[in-house]
């Protein structure tokens, strides 16, 4: 994946304007292709129901997990116990004499130093391949391995203490990196107000429901895998390398998969491991993580801590902003985020990153890397700054926003949404209201790119028969790509949706990079529109010598193809298609930058009840007003929002991986005691999708996510007139912030 | 944060090994049939035993040991795989089944347990091609993404709509309280669960 948001760590999306830094180089002479005008759409923008609905509604949509082959195995993983630990030896002997045991595999090697350590809890050790999923654990237990336990740093403060034991080769943290521009100090000796404070967001899990995994089988040298997977060819080029197999070799595919979130983008350990193990054994082997392997090893969003000071001028214009920043994504990975987020620009800046490792499940790109946490630091601060000017919230972010674009139409979008949501009736900070319920409004921005993959490649084809089949190696992770790849070829025939095949899910078919970065629906609609216009337009020129008229003349439209002035004149589809005789037609086509575009802009305003004395909060209301380019369907774009807001209050409320601070171990790795939001905690959630329907299409997986817990957090001291500056808001945390600011504290 | 369904009076996980507590004695587990025998428990295994399972109308023979979940059974023995399997321990409610007109948590329920027991999964809903209604408005409100939960989501709305047709947003709610999305498909799946249209699939399956 070729995205640079994707690595979690990147600073790319610090860049001063909300334009993206890649910016498609500007064509020369008309486009090739277009996107029909709006008035012509007949699917494009509208709510479309989504083609794998009755699939998944029955049960009959077989994932990953729910696959099987003749003969197949059942595989399980010996995890590290361990934060820290080195593996003395590994004996597989009685576990490999166990009946129904197939195949066994050290994953450790003892006798070399840097293979011999594990550095995290759930680290794979060993894994064993047998006829049922029992006898796999029952074999599990019989390995025997000496551990030398380690001491672990299971803390960010161990890892910074100057007496820590030196744990990752390349430091237990990382040089501070600085950026900066302007004089922040100058600015801030110069401002009407200046707040300072320490701000902090939690490591957040993926929680995906299918867990990651894959099924492997051979044949000779040959290798098919199904892989839970956010990107079929990535798995492909990952699995080949390692594997050390040539990637014409091996086919992945991905018909449904249960959630990725980001965390489904790279090679996946099992499925290398279910290989091995299937050639072992000559058998096919599937793999899939426990739940606890989940939670451990398969990502997760790092922590974020920011020590600002932030300052204003008395009309409100923001003036400086200086911050020391750091976090943790677990064993040796990175954990930057955007700061100042770059919804409000700040003339003045300084920041001076450090990113610590800890013995901890690494991180993995989560939804929006970065975002939520730079968004929350930056829209607190708003909130405090304008406090201190006794200024609304909403307009002192009105006056610090850059200067309106298509894809910066922040000032618009608040404007609407303060409408829709009632904001003129918010009280000023503290709800004055007697009784212990408090109620608050707070509101945040969001920004993303969401931009296409250049390298998108995708056939579309015509059968005589008058089936028409668009062929792309991307997949549905459960945006409903399946079903825009099928919008987008039907739009272009003039065919209804139930006419053409979305062929998916495959490295089979072309090129497509990962589901990530909200990159996929500007990868797949391009290029599918491009595709399918050269296999039209090759169809036009069967059928127009027969109507007497030029190519160019024709429309496909309403299951017909006939001249643009004179409907009359004209073929049915299928009469159109004999014309083909034996040869279907076959047309490739590459991304097109002018179908798609780049930036979103999006607002989103909470209404919340606080109990001061459990310190319970309940959101009752999120209104969102969001854009994505050009919209293509409309209900699953409705739901990708939706459930972004949902994510994003299990982010500002519940959500949280909690570490034993003696030995790095994970307290609530399940689903018990790891809260995901639940149907209850969903409150009224009002969405407005801005379609820009002259635009091209933009990504918006991701940017609904980034908000929400910062209009929570603001909603929240809008009610209690504390302020919690740590994610997420707890009924402890609330408490503490109360007590707090009886105390005269923050 | 999901609520948990209520356990059956029978055997499950946690009634298993709060059991096994009260006798004191790991031989409960490990040992022989008849040690447990003497203890006065009525004990299989723990080889596997043969055992018959009614699914969907349809009586099924095998041959399971006693730990085997009823959701592995019917998963990784009978290939009936719309039920998934997601936590694992009685958490996210991805594996929802009726069982004799309750819905339960089949990884929490033994297969040995569900013996002489009407079971239901989100398979038996279909008549022919045709959606159950609640299917139908699963996908015509969009009460889906990624689909993993789904089938037990359908499942405990068509257990509620079986018993009260005409729920109250409430209700619903108390009813869905033990299911999990991670995409975020609840407030359409309310809609389709509140949808009168839902309620006119009687019972089916």
């Amino acid at each position: 994946m070729a995205d640079q948001q994707q690595t979690g760590t990147s600073p790319a999306s610090q860049t001063a304007t909300p334009q993206a830094p890649n910016q498609p180089p500007a064509q020369t002479g008309p486009p090739k292709f277009n996107w029909p005008p709006p008035a012509d759409r007949a699917l494009i923008g509208t709510s479309v129901k989504r083609l794998d609905g009755p699939g998944k509604a029955t049960g009959k949509a077989k994932y990953t997990y729910d696959i099987v082959r003749p003969g197949m195995l059942y595989a399980r993983l010996l995890d590290s116990p361990y934060a820290y630990a080195r593996v003395k030896s590994i004996d597989l002997s009685a576990a490999e004499k166990l009946p129904g045991v197939k195949a066994a595999l050290a994953l450790k090697d003892p006798s070399k130093e840097e293979t011999s350590r594990v550095f995290y809890q759930g680290e794979e050790v060993a894994a064993v391949a047998a006829t049922t999923e029992e006898i796999a654990e029952d074999a599990i237990r019989l390995i025997k391995v000496d551990w030398e336990v380690l001491p672990a740093l299971a803390t960010i403060e161990q890892a910074r203490r100057p007496d820590a034991p030196k744990v990752f080769p390349k430091g237990n943290f990382t040089e501070a990196a600085l950026s900066q521009e302007g004089n922040v100090e100058e600015a801030l000796k110069n401002s009407a107000h200046v707040i300072e404070g320490l701000y902090a967001t939690q490591v957040q899990t993926h929680t995906s429901l299918e867990t990651h995994g894959g099924l492997c089988e051979w044949d000779g040298d040959k290798l098919t895998a199904w892989v839970s997977t956010q990107g079929v060819h990535a798995s492909r080029e990952g699995v080949g390398k390692a594997l050390g197999v040539p990637q014409a070799d091996v086919r992945v595919i991905t018909d449904y998969m249960g959630g990725g979130f980001g965390s489904k983008l790279g090679t996946d350990i099992q499925v290398v491991i279910a290989a091995r193990l299937a050639k072992a054994a000559s058998a096919p082997v599937k793999l899939m993580c426990t739940r606890k392997e989940e939670h451990l090893v398969t990502g997760n969003r790092p922590s974020a801590f920011a020590k600002v000071r932030a300052g204003v001028d008395a009309e409100g214009k923001l003036t400086g902003f200086d911050a020391e920043t750091w976090g943790t994504g677990g064993a040796g990975q990175g954990a930057n985020f955007p700061l100042p987020y770059q919804v409000y620009p700040v003339p003045h800046r300084r920041r001076l990153h450090t990113d610590v490792y800890i013995n901890a499940g690494p991180q993995r790109a989560m939804r929006a890397p970065g975002h939520p946490q730079g968004c929350f630091v930056h829209e607190v601060i708003m909130d405090e700054l304008a406090d201190r000017l006794r200024m609304d919230p909403l307009e002192l972010r009105l006056r610090n926003l850059p200067p309106e674009a298509d894809n910066a139409q922040w000032g618009k979008y608040f404007k609407l949404g303060a409408e829709k949501f009632g904001w003129a009736k918010r009280h000023p900070t503290g709800d004055a209201a007697a009784g212990p319920i408090k109620r608050g409004f707070g509101c945040a921005a969001n920004r993303w790119t969401g931009q296409g993959n250049r390298n998108t490649k995708a056939i579309c084809e015509i059968m005589p028969d008058g089936g028409v089949v668009a062929k792309i190696g991307t997949q549905d992770i459960g945006t409903g790509t399946r079903t825009i790849v099928a919008i987008v070829a039907a739009e272009t025939m003039g065919l209804p949706l139930e006419a053409v095949t979305a062929a998916i899910g495959d490295t089979n078919y072309p090129f497509a990079g990962g589901s990530g970065g909200s990159t996929t629906v500007g990868s797949v609609t391009s290029t599918v529109r491009a595709a399918a216009e050269t296999a039209r337009d090759a169809l036009f020129a069967k059928v127009a010598p027969g109507l007497g008229v030029e190519p160019t003349m024709l429309v496909a439209k309403n299951g017909r193809i006939q001249v643009k002035n004179d409907p009359s004149k004209g073929l049915a589809w299928k009469d159109a298609c004999k014309l083909l005789g034996t040869e279907p037609i076959s047309a490739p086509a590459d991304w097109q930058a002018n179908l798609a575009s780049v930036g979103t802009s999006g607002v989103q305003f909470a209404d919340v009840e606080v109990d001061i004395e459990t310190g319970i909060t309940h959101v009752k209301r999120v209104v969102c007003v969001q854009d994505c380019g050009m919209l293509v369907d409309k209900l699953t774009a409705e739901s990708q929002i939706i459930g972004a807001i949902i994510m994003g209050l299990g982010f500002a409320l519940f959500e949280n991986r909690i570490l034993d601070r003696n030995t790095g171990i994970m307290v609530n790795p399940n689903m018990e005691w790891y809260l995901v939001p639940g149907i209850s905690d969903v409150p009224q959630i009002d969405v407005t999708i801005v379609d820009q329907p002259t635009r091209g299409v933009v990504g918006l997986g991701e940017p609904p996510v980034i908000s929400t817990a910062a209009a929570v957090a603001n909603a929240v001291a809008n009610a209690t007139g504390a302020r919690v500056r740590g994610l997420p808001l707890t009924p402890q945390a609330v408490l503490t912030a109360i007590e707090q600011a009886k105390a005269g504290g923050t | 944060m999901a609520r948990r369904k209520t356990d059956e009076s029978g055997f499950s996980r946690r009634t298993f090994l709060k059991r096994v507590g009260a006798t004191g004695a790991a031989a409960g587990v490990l040992g022989t049939t008849a040690t447990a025998k003497a203890q006065g428990v009525n004990a299989v295994g723990p080889g596997a035993v043969p055992i018959q399972l009614n699914v969907n109308g349809q009586v099924h023979q095998l041959e399971v040991e006693p730990r085997v979940t009823l959701l592995d059974a019917l998963r990784t023995r009978l290939n009936i795989t719309g039920v998934k399997r997601v936590c694992d321990r009685g958490a996210c409610g991805a594996c929802t089944m009726i069982v004799d007109n309750k819905t339960i948590y089949a990884c929490s329920t033994l297969a040995i347990e569900a013996q002489g027991k009407a079971i239901r999964t989100v398979e038996s809903f279909t008549q022919g091609t045709v959606l159950h209604p609640v299917q139908q408005a699963f996908c015509d409100h969009d009460g889906l993404m990624c689909g993993f939960c789904t089938p037990g989501f359908v499942t405990s709305v068509v257990a509620l709509l079986e018993k009260n047709p005409k729920p109250t947003r409430e209700q619903a709610l108390k009813a869905l309280d033990g299911n999990i999305c991670r995409c975020g498909t609840y407030v359409r799946v309310l809609e389709a669960a509140l949808d009168p249209k839902s309620a006119t699939g009687g019972r089916r399956g």
